[in-house]
C-alpha cells in the first residue's frame, strides 16, 4: 500500500539486517577486485557524509525541500547496495537521485537545470550532456526495481510531537536528528517510526530548551551522555518501573509509559539509539579531503566524468 | 524473517551498468520474453500492445510502452516523465482486486515497458456496445456490480492516500470474468504529504466531462472528493449511455493561463441547478466563483427528473433499469453533490442502501447477463514493440466520438 509502511515495498524489499548489508557490499567488492585494489576509499560512513554534503549543496542551489532530499538520499543508499561505487560517477548518481526524487515528491525540476547546477558545482566531473543524467536516472530506477515510494520518519514525528507536547526546540532537534540519520545505514536498518521515536527520545532527554539548542551534530560527547540516559529510560520502560527523579523528567516519564504501552519494538529503539551515538562520534573524525580526493581520483582515472 | 528478495526478471547481475560510454543494457532482453499479438491503443504517454508470454507464464498481457523522446532519428535518454514515474512507483506498491495488476516493469533500450494483466473490456467499450445498433440499457445487475467494484477500488486508493484524478469510462477496465479494474494511474498521486499545494503540480486534471465543480471553479485544495464526482458522472453514463455533462473544453490561451471552463460548468448547472451558498458554504471562496453569474440555470436541481426520465424510459424499450429505484437516485445525487465536503466518500458510498436493497451484488458484473460483449480490437498495423513508431495512430477499438483529449500537458 502506498501509504502503509507495513505493506510497502520498503518494508518488504529494502530493510536489511546489518549482516545482510555487509554481505551485499562484500559481494559487490568481490566482483571488482581490481578496482577495489586500485582505488582504495575512506570508510563508508565518511563517504556517506561526503555524499550528503554534496546532495545538500545541490539541494540548496535548487531550493529543494528536505523531504525530497531525504528521498534522494534513500535512492542513493539503495542504489549502492546494488552497484559498486567505483563503477559509477557519484556526482552523476547524486544529481540523478535528486532529479528523480523531485519528481516523486511532486516538486519537479527540468533536467537541463539539474545538469546546469551539476556543472556549476562539479565542473570537472559533470558532463553537460543531459542524456548522461537521463541514462543514470534510468539505471537508478532499474536498480531500485521501480520501487520509488519512500516512507520517512518525518510523518511519524509530526503526528507524535503533539502526544509528547514537544517544544519547538525539541521538535527542531528531533527533526535534525532525522535529517542526520540519512547519512548512515539506519534508513536501511530501521522502520521509519523507530527512527522517529528514537529522535524524539533523544530530543527530550537533551532538553534543548534548558541547555540551549545545540546542533545535533554538535558535540558527540553530549549526545552520547544523553543517549545513554535515554537507553536507561527505555530499559526502565521495558521493565515497567518508571521512576522520575524530578518534575523536569515528566516528559521522559510520559515517553517511557507511552513506549511501554505501545507495540513498538523497544530493542530496535535501543539499537537505533546506539547507531545515532556512534554516528555522531564518527562525524567528529570526518575529514572531507580524503573522501573528495579519492572519489575524484577514480572518476577521472576511469573516465566516468565523460 | 525477511522475505526472499526476488530480483526482477530483467535484472542481470553481469550487466556492467554505466561504465563509460556504454549504454545501460541487460544481457537478456526482458521484452523478448513476450510475444506481441497486436496494437491496442496510443496516447500522449506512448502505446499499448497486447502480448502473451513466450514461456510458461499463463495469461495475456497489456504492455504499455512509454514514448521515448527522439532527437532526430536517435532515441535519447531525456529523463523520464513525471507521469511515468508516478505510475511506476504507485503500481509497484498497490495491490487490490479492483486495481489493474502490474506484472513487471522492464527498462531497456532507453524504453520503459509496463506489463499489466490484460483486460478484455473497458467501460467505454461496454457503454458503446449498448448504443448499437439501437440503444438498450446496461442490465441493472451489471450497473450495480460495476459501481460497487469501482467504488471498492477507489476506496482502496483513497485509503492508501492515492488520488486517481483521471477516472473515466476508458480508464475502467473489465476482465472477461466481469471483474472491474481501475487502470491508468499516470495522473494519480499521493496526497498524504504534499510538498506544494496540490494545485501547483499539474494545472489541469481529470478529463473535462468528469471534472468536479470545485476544480472547474479553480479550487487549490482539492481532495479525494474529485474522484467521487467522476464516479458519479460514470454512474450517470452507465444509466443513460451518454456523458451526463458533455461540455466543450476551452483551450488554454497563448499565455498558458488556464481558462474558466464556462461551457462545462454550464452543462452541470443545467441539470444540477446553480450552486448556492446554502448548499455549498465555501462556494464564495472558489477563485472562479464570480464566473457563475455569467451562467444561466433554472433554480434548483433537476437531477431527480433526469434520473427517473432515464431509468424509466428503458431507452429503446426492453430490459428496463427502473428496478434501480429510489436508492439509485439517492446514490447518484450523493456522488454529484456540489459541496466536496458533503459529497459521499468511497467508504460511505459502499455502504449505501443502493447496494443492500434488491438482489445481491455480484463481483462478476456479467453474471446473469445474456449479452456477449465484443472483444477488444487488436490491430495488426503495428506489432513491432521494439521500434514501433507509426505516427499518430489512434486507439484502434472505437470510433472517436469526439471525446476530449485526455489531459493537458503537465
Amino acid at each position: 500500500m502506498a501509504a502503509n509502511y507495513w505493506e510497502s515495498t520498503q518494508r518488504r524489499n529494502w530493510q536489511y539486517t546489518r549482516e545482510q548489508l555487509a554481505d551485499l557490499r562484500k559481494k559487490l567488492e568481490e566482483e571488482e577486485p581490481k578496482l577495489v585494489q586500485m582505488y582504495p576509499l575512506p570508510q563508508l560512513r565518511h563517504m556517506s557524509i561526503y555524499f550528503n554534503q554534496q546532495i545538500a549543496r545541490l539541494g540548496k542551489r535548487l531550493g529543494v525541500r528536505q523531504q525530497a532530499i531525504a528521498t534522494a538520499q534513500m535512492y542513493i543508499r539503495r542504489f549502492y547496495t546494488k552497484v559498486e561505487v567505483r563503477r559509477t560517477n557519484p556526482y552523476l548518481v547524486i544529481a540523478a537521485a535528486v532529479y528523480l526524487a523531485c519528481k516523486m515528491e511532486e516538486c519537479p525540476h527540468h533536467i537541463r537545470l539539474l545538469v546546469a547546477e551539476g556543472r556549476t558545482l562539479w565542473p570537472d566531473f559533470f558532463s553537460s550532456d543531459t542524456s548522461k543524467l537521463g541514462e543514470c536516472e534510468f539505471f537508478l530506477i532499474s536498480k531500485m526495481s521501480s520501487q520509488m515510494i519512500i516512507h520517512q520518519p518525518y510523518r511519524s514525528l509530526t503526528s507524535l510531537q503533539s502526544i509528547f507536547s514537544l517544544t519547538q526546540e525539541e521538535s527542531a532537534l528531533a527533526w535534525s536528528i532525522i535529517n542526520d540519520h540519512y547519512m548512515t545505514d539506519m534508513p536501511l536498518l530501521f522502520a521509519p517510526h523507530i527512527v522517529a521515536v528514537t529522535a524524539i527520545l533523544l530530543s527530550i532527554v537533551l532538553r534543548p530548551n534548558t541547555t540551549g539548542l545545540q546542533s545535533a551534530s554538535g558535540s558527540a560527547g553530549n549526545m552520547a551522555n544523553a543517549a545513554h540516559q535515554a537507553l536507561r529510560s527505555v530499559s526502565q520502560a521495558k521493565s515497567g518501573n518508571g521512576g522520575a527523579q524530578s518534575a523536569a523528567d515528566a516528559k521522559v516519564v510520559r515517553f517511557q509509559e507511552w513506549l511501554a504501552e505501545s507495540d513498538i519494538d523497544i530493542e530496535a529503539v535501543v539499537d537505533c539509539t546506539q547507531e545515532v551515538i556512534s554516528f555522531y562520534e564518527v562525524q567528529e573524525q570526518y575529514n572531507e579531503k580524503p573522501c573528495k580526493e579519492q572519489i575524484n581520483r577514480f572518476v577521472k582515472a576511469r573516465g566516468l566524468d565523460k | 524473517m525477511y522475505p526472499t528478495r526476488r530480483n526482477p526478471p530483467f535484472y542481470n547481475p553481469t550487466d556492467r551498468g554505466i561504465a563509460p560510454n556504454v549504454g545501460y543494457q541487460s544481457k537478456v532482453r526482458g521484452i523478448d520474453r513476450y510475444n506481441v499479438i497486436g496494437f491496442i491503443s496510443s496516447g500522449t504517454y506512448g502505446r499499448v500492445y497486447k502480448a502473451v508470454s513466450q514461456y510458461s507464464e499463463p495469461g495475456e498481457f497489456a504492455i504499455k510502452k512509454f514514448k521515448p523522446d527522439k532527437e532526430g532519428e536517435q532515441i535519447q535518454y531525456t529523463g523520464i516523465s513525471q507521469s511515468a514515474v508516478r505510475e511506476m512507483a504507485l503500481c509497484s506498491e498497490l495491490s487490490h482486486p479492483n486495481i489493474i495488476r502490474l506484472q513487471e516493469i522492464i527498462l531497456e533500450d532507453k524504453c520503459i515497458f509496463m506489463v499489466f494483466e490484460y483486460a478484455e473490456h473497458d467501460l467505454l467499450q461496454i457503454i458503446h456496445h449498448h448504443t448499437q445498433p439501437t440503444r438498450h440499457p446496461i442490465p441493472a445487475s451489471a450497473i450495480k456490480s460495476i459501481m460497487f467494484q469501482l467504488l471498492n477500488g477507489c476506496q482502496y486508493l483513497h485509503s492508501s492516500w492515492v488520488l486517481h484524478r483521471d477516472l473515466k469510462p476508458a480508464n475502467i477496465m473489465v476482465t472477461s470474468s466481469g471483474s472491474v479494474r481501475i487502470g491508468d494511474l499516470g495522473l494519480a498521486r499521493l496526497f498524504n504529504k504534499p510538498l506544494l499545494s496540490m494545485f501547483s503540480g499539474d494545472k489541469v486534471v481529470v478529463t473535462i466531462w468528469y471534472r468536479a465543480p470545485e476544480l472547474l471553479l479553480g479550487s487549490r485544495h482539492y481532495t479525494p472528493a474529485i474522484d467521487l464526482w467522476a464516479i458519479g458522472c460514470i454512474f450517470a453514463e452507465l444509466l443513460s449511455l451518454r456523458p451526463i455533462f458533455k461540455g466543450e473544453e476551452a483551450k488554454m490561451d497563448s499565455k498558458k493561463a488556464v481558462p474558466f471552463q464556462r461551457n462545462q460548468m454550464q452543462k452541470i448547472v443545467e441539470i444540477m441547478g446553480m450552486p448556492t451558498r446554502e448548499r455549498w458554504p465555501l462556494l464564495s471562496t472558489m477563485p472562479e466563483n464570480a464566473q457563475l453569474s455569467t451562467l444561466s440555470a433554472k433554480p434548483g436541481s433537476s437531477l431527480e427528473k433526469w434520473y427517473y426520465g432515464t431509468v424509466n424510459s428503458g431507452i429503446g424499450g426492453q430490459g428496463g433499469i427502473s428496478s434501480l429505484g429510489a436508492e439509485g437516485y439517492k446514490l447518484l445525487s450523493g456522488l454529484l453533490e456540489y459541496d466536496p465536503e458533503k459529497r459521499l466518500t468511497a467508504q460511505q458510498a459502499l455502504v449505501h442502501p443502493f447496494f443492500s436493497t434488491g438482489e445481491k451484488v455480484s463481483n462478476n458484473c456479467f453474471e446473469g447477463v445474456k449479452l456477449e460483449y465484443p472483444h477488444r480490437r487488436v490491430s495488426q498495423d503495428d506489432n513491432d514493440i521494439r521500434t514501433g513508431s507509426l505516427p499518430g495512430t489512434k486507439r484502434s477499438g472505437l470510433p472517436d466520438d469526439s471525446r476530449p483529449s485526455k489531459r493537458m500537458k503537465e
